[in-house]
């Protein structure tokens, strides 16, 4: 099944691809790495028939957001030798995998559990412009409106912690 | 409609306020003071408005246009007016440390506002996305005000912390939602609800998975047991009013979301009432045991917070046996609990000095001596928070306790009984403190601000009022 194939193909990708952001050592190795993630998850999203989704998550995250993130390592020209030396980075990263091992058997063994269900093709136009406007305006119309108050907090908290303050009066 | 437009106004006042504060803090002649009360003004308006909207039961707002996502009962009326009150009074307490502390800015009250905006939220979803959303805009501006002072170090780092496990929690949340919404094919409470109702608690792992990752995320935003690490270090970073409004305010939400859930179905609740027995006995005791060995005041309270999220566990608990309003016990405590703690807090924004310097518990010796008003006040919420009969904090206990026995938790009801009496300890101490000992360093300085000094009173106030409150009903 070629379906199958090219779900596994994404999600394992999707994990290397966050594993590599952690453990590349260069900010623009582990920006490269999240990039493979990033597309991943697009390739879910397709598989899935979110059509929007798969266009915005390519276009907005793999994108935009990403450009600027090589933008900003671009521009404070990190040099190899000005990385910090990270020396006990391996004891953490076993530390935390050995602490998240539970859960991940955990959820390994609700997946197992879960019941076989068909596969059923998604109904002509799912996911696309449309129907997802439709929905976000119908039945989901609170949480879209709040997610703008979201990102209006996200930007003063950012403009708040780095942006230049002016001393009080 | 309008009874809805009443409802859904404080949300309405106080987000459209935070983003009128921030506009206008570009304008120059636009000063800190202004926004301070503006602010102020903003929270009292909120606090009356929501105090004057009469409820009887659950009432859909806009139904035919929400969609049954937010739901306003008696219990979420209530735990708004504790939020709106603890904003009111961090903005009391504020006012007095940035008195003496440079680092505030319009964007600051802005920021408490906009937390308050998703504090309502949260307590009146029925919706787990909603809930998703309306936790991060309050954890969103709770991580910028704890990072507010950009010089500290030790701020620096609490935001840090607080930053990266609150955005740990919030996946789990995410991905608790998204299990259930595997399972039920729904994020409405009352559909998942009427899916347990129908099919029972353990019939779907995916339900069962879900529930138990939002428990997680619920657990670490009260600083209950196994998630409670964080809560010392970040507490002793933020500045006090903030750990004050965090202390209470945040508390109530989270508390409030989580009995919602939980009240979506009996058998929901009765699923998870095993862990909750537990956690609520470990929160209780490992709270009290990290307590004793505080010297910070600070750290101290963020302590006890621990052992308050106990107590509120035992409340949710219990929650299938309270008769009349479900709830009513939890956000009863959550009051007393919050004028206590706020009334210790906005002592603290006065007393503490320049950049935080007297926050230990020997800072403190001797202080009824020259302030006895003050050492008065901060004796009541100390014993209000140990339970001592006249004040809020004894009702809210017994009433928790009552709760339990009724519910048929009889051990649990005696464990708290006794972890009550430890805190005692550590409560008792600073009173001895204050009270017993030579003052070793001079208290005399001149209070820049006589507005957190009244606000400390009227919420000494407050201790007696809401003990008073239900013998009046």
């Amino acid at each position: 099944m070629l379906v199958d194939l090219l779900y596994t193909c994404f999600a394992v990708f999707s994990v290397l691809g966050a594993l590599g952001l952690i453990i590349f050592r260069h900010p623009m190795n582990g920006a490269m790495s999240f990039l493979i993630t990033l597309i991943s998850i697009a390739g879910l999203y397709a598989l899935l028939s979110a059509k929007l989704l798969f266009a915005l998550q390519l276009i907005v995250y793999a994108g935009a957001i990403m450009s600027m993130i090589v933008f900003i390592i671009m521009f404070l020209n990190i040099q190899p030798e000005e990385l910090p030396a990270e020396k006990t980075k391996v004891i953490y990263l076993v530390g935390g995998a050995v602490a998240v091992l539970p859960v991940a058997f955990f959820l390994i063994k609700v997946i197992k559990r879960l019941p076989n269900m068909p596969i059923s093709f998604a109904s002509e136009g799912f996911g696309g412009v449309k129907e997802v406007g439709l929905i976000f305006f119908t039945e989901w119309l609170v949480p879209f409106e709040i997610v703008s108050i979201l990102l209006l907090v996200a930007l003063v908290g950012a403009v708040v912690l780095a942006g230049k303050r002016e001393k009080n009066k | 409609m309008t009874n809805d437009f009443i409802l859904f106004f404080p949300v309405v006042l106080v987000s459209l306020g935070a983003i009128g504060l921030m506009l206008a803090g570009t304008c120059r002649c636009f000063r800190l003071e202004h926004a301070a009360w503006a602010s102020g003004g903003l929270f009292g308006l909120a606090f009356l408005v929501q105090l004057s909207a009469t409820l009887a039961c659950d009432h859909s707002l806009y139904n035919s246009l929400f969609k049954d996502i937010l739901v306003v009962s008696p219990f979420s009326k209530a735990a708004g007016l504790v939020i709106l009150g603890c904003g009111l009074f961090s903005v009391c307490s504020s006012i007095s440390y940035f008195k003496r502390n440079n680092f505030s800015g319009v964007e600051y009250y802005s920021l408490l506002l906009f937390a308050a905006a998703g504090m309502l939220l949260l307590t009146m979803t029925r919706e787990l996305v909603t809930a998703f959303i309306a936790l991060e805009i309050m954890s969103l501006a709770i991580y910028v005000l704890v990072g507010y002072d950009r010089d500290n170090v030790l701020s620096t780092e609490a935001v840090m912390k607080y930053l990266v496990l609150g955005a740990f929690g919030g996946a789990f949340f995410a991905m608790g939602g998204a299990f259930i919404f595997g399972a039920v094919g729904s994020t409405k409470f009352h559909l998942i609800g009427n899916f347990v109702a129908t099919n029972g608690f353990s019939a779907s792992p995916a339900l069962l998975a879900g529930g138990f990752f939002i428990m997680v995320t619920l657990f670490f935003k009260a600083a209950a047991f196994p998630f409670h690490a964080w809560v010392l270090d970040v507490y002793d970073g933020a500045s006090m009013p903030i750990t004050g409004f965090m202390a209470t305010a945040l508390k109530t939400a989270i508390f409030a979301v989580f009995a919602n859930f939980l009240l979506a179905d009996a058998a929901l609740q009765q699923g998870w009432v095993n862990v909750l027995f537990y956690i609520a006995i470990l929160s209780m005791f490992m709270g009290n045991f990290i307590a004793i060995g505080q010297n910070s005041l600070k750290r101290m309270l963020a302590a006890s917070g621990i052992v308050h999220s106990g107590y509120l566990l035992i409340g949710l608990v219990a929650l299938g046996s309270q008769q009349q309003i479900p709830g009513s016990v939890i956000a009863y405590y959550l009051a007393a609990y919050a004028a206590g703690t706020l009334g210790i807090f906005s002592a603290l924004s006065f007393l503490s000095g320049k950049g935080e310097q007297w926050k230990n518990f020997n800072d403190f010796k001797g202080l009824a001596k020259t302030n006895p008003y003050t050492a008065f006040a901060i004796s009541i919420f100390l014993l209000s928070m140990a339970g001592i009969p006249p004040t809020a904090g004894f009702m809210g206990k017994l009433y928790i306790i009552i709760a339990a026995i009724k519910a048929g938790h009889v051990s649990l009801a005696v464990l708290g009984i006794v972890s009550s009496i430890i805190a005692m300890w550590y409560y008792l101490r600073l009173i001895v403190l204050m009270y017993f000992h030579e003052a070793e360093r001079s208290f005399v300085e001149e209070y820049p601000c006589r507005v957190g000094m009244v606000s400390t009173f009227v919420l000494v106030l407050c201790v007696f009022a809401i003990s008073l409150y239900p013998i009046a009903l």
